[in-house]
């Protein structure tokens, strides 16, 4: 019954998930142009985002066509705005992989601490575990998975909040020092990857349970 | 990126750009009146093979009278008088020459109350065939008839029952079997679902897809919910009433129904679709 | 409390008296009718019954009632039916097909045509023997013979039967009609194969009924020619008798027997039109569709 309406629900979901591969492979080509200072992999990865751009606005267009045309209700309705919500998220993380890329094109002739470098791979390797945590709960609409995401979050936070602490230790040189508070920014982009990460995951909860909430509130940290 | 958006959107409406649609009725300037009651007035649209077009609008507008102008039907009302033109595949549908029999033949009918004949279920299915004197096997041509109206299954072990015992979904499936019988291009379908239970609904509806891959159809509906889910293309019309009170239904737009029900160009379209209309 | 309520407790509701006193008046009426009915019923068969046997039905009259017999005029009745049906039936129907289907009711002499036949009904049956005896009796030259009767008496039921096949295809609904054109029937095909098959049950039960009436009339059948004295079975282009024309001249005979014989005479023509009617019955209640 309704095989059309399943049909573009499927096709919607698809898209999605074909977005968040792109967001994948964007975001690692960002870490790699970092951890290589490779100017022309950053470039590409800037290139990269029309291709994500064109996801979004396709999603966006086909959640657009199926509220008005098949009027969801229930679940249904509740997967077009879970859908809505992390196409605005997917889109975000990659306009972060941008900013990461250009700060390495900026900051490529500047002398760095490698120490921080490898930080960030792990920071992006968490990031990338996150996304992958995220949509396959999504896939699956596990409640437990998207959960488990909070705690992962938690450790790039942490990271997040060393890499300033190790910023602030690097010393006088002036050189360093910019390269230093550009590199802040980066962290703060990979922080924000994983905040995402965890937005697609109360999506996946409001999803299932039908009740949205925030898995933990940044101005009442002591709830959480 | 304003030429991204364009291109989306085409895709997203999901149909044929214009130049490879193919024209099965070319309406100019139609009109209907009965007596002296101008019921239909300046209709003029295309439509397209192998879609599924729309007529929605309040009631009174006319839609239902314009419908029965594609099969002739309105000649079978004395008072009832069309001007205008129809070409069918470029051929003026109420030319002198042409006989009313054989487009009735060629553009098939369904009912909003379901009216099959008190006959067995392959009587009225085998009912066309047989007044048309249609070559071949009947059993085979009711046997493909209910199949393509997905009733073939329900009604296999009992063809020989009356019709009339069946519900009234089954009934109106019956009722398109005997429609497709007669191997027709185009079926009109006037509220077909009306009568019926949501369930029953939503069985026909899913038939209006599948059919329109070897058919073209036409329905009228009420329900603009049913136009947004079914139509690729939509028309819209109204009732204006002219200097002496008399009531005469127009056509507002006509465009593909993601655009209607997503951006209509006219204001009028706009106050239906969104229930502020009247 | 307001008058309602103490109505309403009090199990004393507004009207009690009246409706019982109106159900009575119903009842009576209902009564009256039957009893009278039934009397003369239980008197006729009571007096004849003993009479209704095989010289009844085999023997032809004769001036001695112990060996008279009435076949001549129950042959002429079987005969006189048959006759009516295959006469009234193609003429009552074609009208009513012509006047539902074809007609257009804005023209004057269809107009004409209808009032005609609602007045036709009404004219008393020996208003019918005078037409049978001046036109075709005398003025055809037929003679008083079967045919003239049959004749006759279809004229006198036709309008009966034209009202009854009407009805019965007034009430296909026009739905039948409209899915039948759109799959590209002719007006022809529309009729013949959907509207009368689905009108043959009203149409039957109409044409029985009026078969029923025209087979008890008399009148008509005295004035064209139905002798009372009718020693030889009927043949169409004969002269004959009919039933209730045997009765008749059996009543009116000085013998007591031949009252009796007469008793069993009307036992005889009510149990054929009492069949006729429960089978009328019968078949409406059958075939009655329920659209």
């Amino acid at each position: 019954m309704r095989m059309s309406f399943q049909e573009e629900l499927d096709r919607l979901q698809a898209n999605l998930h074909e977005e968040a591969d792109l967001v994948l492979r964007s975001l690692r080509g960002a870490l790699n142009a970092l951890q290589q200072r490779d100017i022309e992999l950053a470039d590409e990865v800037i290139a990269f985002d029309d291709e994500v751009d064109d996801r979004y606005l396709a999603i966006g267009q086909g959640i657009e066509q199926l509220l008005a045309r098949q009027t969801p209700v229930a679940v249904d309705l509740r997967l077009v705005l879970a859908v809505l919500h992390i196409n605005l998220g997917l889109e975000r993380m990659a306009d972060l992989c941008v900013t990461i890329s250009k700060l390495t094109k900026l900051t490529v002739e500047l002398e760095h601490d490698t120490t921080l470098v490898e930080a960030f791979e792990e920071m992006g390797s968490r990031a990338e575990e996150m996304i992958r945590v995220a949509m396959t709960s999504f896939a699956h609409r596990d409640l437990a998975g998207a959960e488990s995401l909070v705690d992962l979050d938690e450790l790039i936070d942490r990271a997040n909040r060393r890499v300033v602490n190790h910023v602030l230790e690097l010393g006088t040189d002036p050189e360093i020092r910019e390269w230093g508070l550009r590199m802040i920014i980066v962290s703060r982009c990979l922080e924000r990857v994983g905040d995402h990460a965890v937005d697609i995951g109360e999506q996946t909860a409001y999803l299932v349970t039908g009740e949205f909430r925030e898995f933990t509130d940044a101005s009442h940290p002591e709830d959480a | 990126m304003a030429y991204v958006s364009v291109n989306l959107a085409e895709r997203a409406h999901e149909l044929p750009p214009r130049g490879r649609r193919e024209v099965v009725f070319d309406v100019d300037e139609l009109g209907v009146s009965y007596s002296e009651n101008k019921a239909l007035q300046g209709v003029s649209l295309e439509i397209y093979r192998n879609f599924v077009t729309a007529f929605i609008g309040p009631s009174g507008c006319g839609k239902s009278t314009f419908i029965r102008c594609f099969n002739r039907m309105n000649d079978l009302i004395p008072s009832a008088n069309v001007e205008g033109k129809i070409l069918y595949h470029g051929e003026d549908l109420y030319g002198s020459h042409v006989d009313p029999v054989e487009v009735r033949k060629l553009i098939g009918m369904v009912f909003q109350k379901p009216n099959p004949f008190p006959k067995s279920i392959y009587d009225n299915v085998a009912f066309g065939p047989r007044v048309l004197g249609m070559d071949g096997s009947l059993d085979d041509r009711v046997e493909k008839a209910l199949r393509q109206a997905a009733l073939w299954d329900e009604v296999k072990d009992r063809l020989k029952a009356g019709a009339l015992s069946l519900s009234g979904g089954q009934q109106q499936r019956l009722c398109i079997a005997r429609c497709l019988a007669v191997e027709p291009e185009v079926l009109l379908m006037d509220e077909p679902a009306s009568a019926l239970d949501p369930i029953a609904t939503t069985r026909i509806e899913d038939l209006m897809h599948e059919l329109k891959r070897d058919y073209t159809i036409i329905v009228v509906t009420h329900n603009m919910q049913q136009a947004a889910r079914v139509a690729d293309m939509t028309a819209f019309f109204t009732v204006t009433r002219g200097d002496e009170g008399q009531r005469t239904g127009i056509l507002v737009e006509y465009d593909a129904t993601s655009k209607i029900f997503t951006q209509p160009s006219d204001k009028r379209t706009e106050d239906y679709v969104t229930g502020r209309f009247g | 409390m307001s008058a309602d309520e103490h109505r309403l407790r009090s199990g004393r509701p507004r009207g009690r008296w009246s409706g019982r006193v109106f159900y009575a008046f119903l009842l009576l009426s209902l009564a009256i009718g039957f009893a009278t009915l039934g009397a003369l019923l239980v008197q006729v068969v009571a007096e004849g019954y003993k009479w209704v046997d095989a010289v009844l039905f085999l023997e032809p009259p004769s001036a001695n009632p112990k060996i008279a017999g009435a076949e001549p005029a129950i042959l002429a009745t079987i005969y006189l039916g048959v006759l009516l049906l295959a006469f009234t039936i193609p003429l009552g129907l074609g009208t009513a097909i012509y006047l539902e289907e074809y007609a257009d009711r804005n023209r004057w002499y269809n107009r004409l045509l209808e009032v005609n036949i609602q007045n036709l009904a009404a004219v008393p049956s020996i208003v019918y023997g005078i037409l049978g005896l001046a036109f075709l009796v005398r003025g055809l030259g037929l003679g008083r013979v079967l045919l003239a009767g049959a004749m006759i008496l279809t004229l006198l039921v036709l309008p009966t039967v034209i009202i009854a096949a009407r009805e019965a295809i007034r009430g296909v609904p026009d739905s039948i009609r409209q899915g039948a054109y759109a799959l590209g029937a002719t007006k022809w095909q529309v009729v013949w194969r959907q509207v009368l098959p689905a009108a043959t049950p009203g149409i039957a039960t109409g044409s029985i009924l009026a078969l029923s009436r025209g087979l008890g009339e008399t009148a008509p059948l005295l004035l064209v020619g139905a002798l009372t004295y009718v020693a030889f079975n009927p043949t169409p282009l004969g002269e004959f008798t009919a039933l209730p024309v045997q009765i008749f001249q059996w009543v009116a005979r000085p013998q007591d027997e031949f009252r009796v014989l007469a008793a069993a005479g009307i036992i005889v023509l009510l149990g054929i039109l009492l069949t006729l009617n429960a089978f009328a019955i019968w078949l409406r209640n059958r075939y009655q569709r329920r659209w």
